[in-house]
C-alpha cells in the first residue's frame, strides 16, 4: 500500500518535471531569443526578472505564488474568470509554479546558445532568401542543439528537486501534489526512515537514468 | 535612352550615418559586368555593399537594380527579398551542414532550377560535396560560398573582399574561377577590394571610395588614369592595359603580347592560359623619351602622345597622362624633366615601360 | 602571518564569550503554540532580564525526529504527548514527561462565517477545499481526521482535503482563501491575527481523542539551569492564565472554554 503510494509520488514527480520541461522549452525559446536579440531598454530588467528564481528562496517564491494564485491575487482572478477555479493545491498549480521556479534554468542556456551564434549566420541565411521564421528553424535551432539539450536537462533536474515551492502551495494531495520530495519529507517526519531511504534511492535512480538519456543527445564536443 | 538601356543599370543613392562614420554615395553603374569598389581600409566599401544588400537598417536612399526597386523613400525590401548573392569576407558557410548541405540550402530557396552540379563544376568543388566546412581550406571554403551564392539565381552578385582572408596560394586558387564567372555568367557584380591587382584583373567599371564618399566612378582604364585623383589613389597611380597574347618564349620565359601595334614582353614563369590578358603598369615604372631609344635594356617601348600633366604635391615629381593609341598610360617623372624635355599636351613621345605585371 | 594570528585570537575570544553566556535556552514548540508561547516567554523575561530565550515553531513530529538526531533544543513542547513519551523511552529526555495543556480543534474560515458551520456542512458544494494538518505526523491533523470519521464525513470530505505540513501552515492555507475552510487549532483561531479575520466553530471533543499536549526538558537541556526555570514557569499560575486565555484546557481542570 505504502509502496504504491510512493511509486505514485515518483511518477508524479517525473510527470511534473516532463510537463514543465516541455512547456518551458516552448515558452522559454522565444523569450530567450528575444533577450538575445533585442536592444530595447527592457532587456536588462527583463533578464533580471527571469533570473530572479535563481536567488529567491523557494519558500518565498511559493508564498508569493500562493497569494497570487489565491482568490485575491492577479493569477487567481484570471483563472477564476476563465472558469478554471483556483490553482493552489492542484497539479496545474504546481506546473505554473514550476514554470516560474525553473524558468532561468531553461532560458539562460538557450539565451547563451543563441548569443553565441552571432550575427553572421543569420545574415548569410537572409542573403540566401530565408525569411525570419525560416532563419530561426533552419539556422538557429540546428546551431543551438547543445543549448536546447542543456536547457532541457537543467529544467528537468531542477523541477525534480523542487521542494520549498511545492511545500508552500502543494497541500500534499496524493496523486495531485504529493511529489517525491514531499513524500520523503513526510516519511522522515513520521519517523519512517526505511521508507524515506527507499523512496530517495528510487527517485535518484530514475532521475539518473533520465538525465543520462538526455546527455547522450548532446552533440559531441569538437576536438579543435 | 531607350527602354532596354534604361532597364540595364544599377542605381545606388545611399546615405548612412553611424556614430563614428558617415557614408553618402550617388552612383549610376552599368547593369552588367564587374564593377570594382576600390579604396583604402575604412573607406566604407563593406558598408556600401551591406547597405545595398539591405543588411544596414539605418541606411536610407534609393537602390534600383536593372529595373527592380529594392529601396526607395516609400519602400524597403528586407534582405531575404532582394535577389542578391553575397560572398562575405571570411568563411560564412553553415558549420552544421556539409558542402552539399550548404549548397542545397540555397537551392531549396531559389525558384528556378540551376542544379547543384552545374555550380559545383563552375567552381571546381564537385569532389568536396560530403566534407564539412571545418575540413576545407580557405580557398575551398570561398569557392563553396561563391557556388552557394550563385544557386539563388541572383540578379546582383556582391563580393566583399572575398580574397582578403586567404593566403597567396588560396588567392591564386580562386582568381581563375572568378575570371571564369565573369566570362561565363551574365550577372552583374559589385566587387569590393583594397587590392589593386584584383581590380585590375576583374573589373570593367570601377568606383573609387574614400572616407565614405565617391572619389571617382567610371570605366576601369579611364578612371584609373585620371590625373585628378586625391591621395591615396594618386600615390599608387597605375594604368591597366589590355593586350592579346601572341606567343610565349619558353627559353627566355617571356610572354609576347600585341599592344598598340607593337610587341611587348612580360616576364612570366609559365605560359599564359588566356588569349586576352590585362597588364597593370605602375606610373613609377614608366619613363618618357622624345626619340625612340636603341641599345637600351628596356624591352617595351611604345609611341604615345602627351595627354596631360598634374603636379604631385610636396614632391619633385609630376604625373603625366599618355595616350597610347587610345589606351591611357601614366608616367611619373620629375618636374625638372618635364620642363627640360619641353613636354606639353599633344606632343608625341615614347613611353618606356620598365616593368609590368601580368594580371591575367 | 601577524594578521592571521590576530584573526585567530579574535575568533577564540568570540567563542569563549559564547561559552560564558550560559543563560540561554532553545525551545522547540508545536505550531499551535505560536502566539500563546510568545506571550509567556515575554512575561518570563520580565523576571529573567539576562536570559536569552529562542523558540522554533513547527510540527511536533518534525521536532521529535530532529531531537533524535541531537538537535540542540533544550525544551520540547509537543502537541501530542506520544512524541515526548517515545523520546523519554529512548533516552532522549532530561526530565519526566509533563502535561501542560489540552488542545481543541475548530472549523475556521476567512471567507465564510465559520461560527455558523458544522462538520456536516463540509460536503456543501460551495466548500471546494478543506485544509487539515497532515494526519501522518501532525497531532491536530490526526484529531481532525478522527472527528471527520466520527461524524461520518471522512469519505465525503476526503476528495476535498488539502494537507498542511503543520497546524500553522494549515491555518495559513485557510487564511489565503484558497481553501474555504480549515480545521485548525483553537489557540490559533483565538490569536489576534486570525480572530480579526474570521470566526470559529468549536468541534465537540467527544468526536476525537484528546489533544494531550506534553513537554520535556531534553537530554541536551538537562544541565541547563534556565531550561529548568522555564519548565517550572510554564506550570505556574501566570503562564496557565495565558494558556487558558488562548483556549487551552489545563491538566487538572475541565477542558473546553467559553467563547
Amino acid at each position: 500500500m505504502a509502496l504504491a503510494a510512493d511509486a505514485g509520488a515518483i511518477w508524479l514527480t517525473l510527470k511534473l518535471a516532463s510537463v514543465v520541461t516541455v512547456l518551458l522549452l516552448l515558452v522559454g525559446t522565444p523569450l530567450a531569443w528575444h533577450l538575445a536579440r533585442t536592444r530595447a531598454w527592457w532587456r536588462r530588467p527583463l533578464s533580471a526578472f527571469v533570473a530572479l528564481p535563481l536567488v529567491l528562496p523557494p519558500t518565498i517564491l511559493g508564498f508569493y505564488l500562493l497569494l497570487a494564485m489565491g482568490p485575491q491575487g492577479p493569477i487567481g482572478a484570471i483563472t477564476e474568470a476563465l472558469g478554471i477555479g483556483l490553482l493552489p493545491f492542484t497539479f496545474a498549480g504546481l506546473v505554473v509554479a514550476s514554470l516560474f521556479y525553473s524558468l532561468p534554468f531553461v532560458v539562460q542556456p538557450l539565451q547563451n546558445s543563441f548569443e553565441a551564434i552571432g550575427e553572421r549566420p543569420l545574415e548569410v541565411a537572409a542573403t540566401l532568401r530565408a525569411g525570419p521564421l525560416d532563419r530561426f528553424f533552419s539556422v538557429v535551432v540546428p546551431m543551438s542543439k547543445s543549448g536546447f539539450v542543456t536547457a532541457a536537462i537543467l529544467g528537468f533536474a531542477h523541477t525534480v528537486g523542487e521542494f520549498g515551492v511545492v511545500l508552500m502551495i502543494g497541500g500534499n494531495i496524493a496523486g495531485q501534489t504529493r511529489v517525491a520530495s514531499i513524500a520523503v519529507y513526510d516519511h522522515v517526519q513520521a519517523l519512517e526512515y526505511a521508507q524515506a531511504q527507499w523512496l530517495s534511492a528510487a527517485l535518484l535512480l530514475f532521475s539518473f537514468v533520465v538525465l543520462l538519456g538526455m546527455y547522450t543527445l548532446k552533440p559531441a564536443r569538437k576536438m579543435a | 535612352m531607350d527602354a532596354g538601356q534604361l532597364a540595364e543599370r544599377i542605381c545606388v543613392r545611399i546615405a548612412l550615418t553611424l556614430p563614428a562614420f558617415a557614408l553618402a554615395v550617388d552612383l549610376q553603374l552599368p547593369g552588367r559586368g564587374v564593377t570594382g569598389v576600390f579604396g583604402p581600409s575604412g573607406a566604407g566599401k563593406t558598408l556600401l555593399l551591406r547597405a545595398i544588400a539591405g543588411l544596414e537598417p539605418v541606411a536610407t536612399g534609393h537602390v534600383e537594380i536593372n529595373g527592380q526597386i529594392w529601396q526607395s523613400d516609400s519602400t524597403r525590401l528586407p534582405t531575404h527579398r532582394r535577389s542578391i548573392g553575397y560572398v562575405f569576407q571570411e568563411s560564412s558557410l553553415f558549420p552544421h551542414l556539409s558542402v552539399r548541405g550548404n549548397l542545397e540550402y540555397a537551392l531549396q530557396r531559389s525558384h528556378r532550377g540551376r542544379s547543384v552540379t552545374e555550380s559545383a563544376d563552375l567552381l571546381g568543388i564537385a569532389s568536396l560535396m560530403s566534407r564539412i566546412p571545418d575540413r576545407l581550406s580557405g580557398g575551398e571554403r570561398q569557392r563553396v560560398a561563391i557556388a552557394r551564392a550563385l544557386l539563388t539565381e541572383p540578379r546582383l552578385l556582391l563580393f566583399d573582399e572575398p580574397l582578403a582572408s586567404l593566403d597567396l596560394h588560396g588567392r591564386g586558387e580562386i582568381l581563375p574561377y572568378l575570371e571564369r564567372l565573369h566570362d561565363e555568367l551574365k550577372i552583374p557584380s559589385l566587387y569590393v577590394t583594397h587590392a589593386p591587382e584584383e581590380i585590375a584583373r576583374l573589373a570593367d567599371h570601377v568606383v573609387l571610395l574614400s572616407h565614405g564618399s565617391v572619389v571617382a566612378s567610371g570605366p576601369l582604364q579611364d578612371t584609373l588614369a585620371r590625373l585628378d585623383l586625391p591621395p591615396p589613389f594618386c600615390d599608387t597611380a597605375a594604368a591597366v592595359i589590355e593586350a592579346v597574347v601572341a606567343g610565349y618564349d619558353a627559353s627566355d620565359r617571356l610572354v609576347r603580347l600585341q599592344f598598340c601595334g607593337r610587341t611587348i614582353y612580360v616576364p612570366q614563369a609559365q605560359a599564359p592560359t588566356r588569349k586576352r590578358v590585362r597588364c597593370r603598369i605602375d606610373a613609377r615604372d614608366v619613363s618618357i623619351t622624345l626619340a625612340q631609344q636603341t641599345g637600351t635594356s628596356i624591352l617595351n617601348i611604345v609611341p604615345v602622345l602627351i595627354a596631360g600633366m598634374t603636379e604631385i604635391e610636396a614632391t619633385a615629381q609630376v604625373l603625366v597622362k599618355l595616350d597610347a593609341a587610345g589606351t591611357p598610360l601614366l608616367a611619373r617623372i620629375t618636374r625638372r624633366s618635364w620642363d627640360a624635355l619641353q613636354l606639353a599636351p599633344g606632343k608625341p613621345a615614347w613611353a618606356q615601360i620598365k616593368a609590368m605585371a601580368l594580371v591575367g | 602571518m601577524k594578521a592571521l594570528g590576530a584573526v585567530l585570537l579574535a575568533i577564540a575570544a568570540l567563542a569563549s564569550f559564547q561559552a560564558v553566556a550560559k543563560d540561554s535556552v532553545l525551545i522547540a514548540a508545536a505550531a499551535d503554540l505560536t502566539f500563546c508561547l510568545d506571550k509567556i516567554i515575554l512575561d518570563f523575561r520580565q523576571a529573567h532580564r539576562d536570559a536569552t530565550v529562542d523558540v522554533s515553531y513547527g510540527s511536533s513530529g518534525n521536532f521529535a525526529a530532529q531531537i533524535r538526531q541531537n538537535a540542540p533544543f533544550d525544551l520540547f513542547f509537543s502537541a501530542d504527548a506520544d512524541y515526548p513519551r517515545n523520546l523519554a523511552a529512548d533516552g532522549f529526555a532530561g526530565s519526566p514527561v509533563v502535561a501542560y495543556a489540552v488542545g481543541r480543534i475548530v472549523l475556521w474560515s476567512a471567507t465564510l462565517d465559520a461560527s455558523k458551520l458544522r462538520l456536516t456542512d463540509l460536503e456543501r458544494a460551495d466548500i471546494v477545499r478543506v485544509a487539515i494538518a497532515n494526519p501522518l505526523h501532525a497531532p491536530y491533523g490526526k484529531r481532525a481526521q478522527e472527528a471527520l470519521q466520527a461524524s461520518a464525513m471522512w469519505d465525503k470530505v476526503q476528495p476535498k482535503l488539502v494537507f498542511g505540513e503543520n497546524i500553522a501552515q494549515t491555518a495559513q492555507f485557510a487564511q489565503s482563501g484558497s481553501v474555504q475552510v480549515g480545521i485548525i487549532a483553537l489557540s490559533l483561531a483565538r490569536s489576534p491575527e486570525l480572530a480579526a479575520q474570521g470566526a470559529y466553530y468549536l468541534i465537540p471533543d467527544s468526536l476525537h481523542a484528546p489533544l494531550n499536549q506534553a513537554f520535556i526538558v531534553t537530554r541536551h537541556g538537562a544541565e541547563n539551569r534556565l531550561a529548568r526555570q522555564f519548565a517550572d514557569y510554564i506550570q505556574s499560575p501566570p503562564a496557565r492564565k495565558v494558556m487558558r486565555a488562548s483556549g487551552f484546557g489545563l491538566p487538572g481542570e475541565a477542558s473546553g472554554t467559553a467563547h
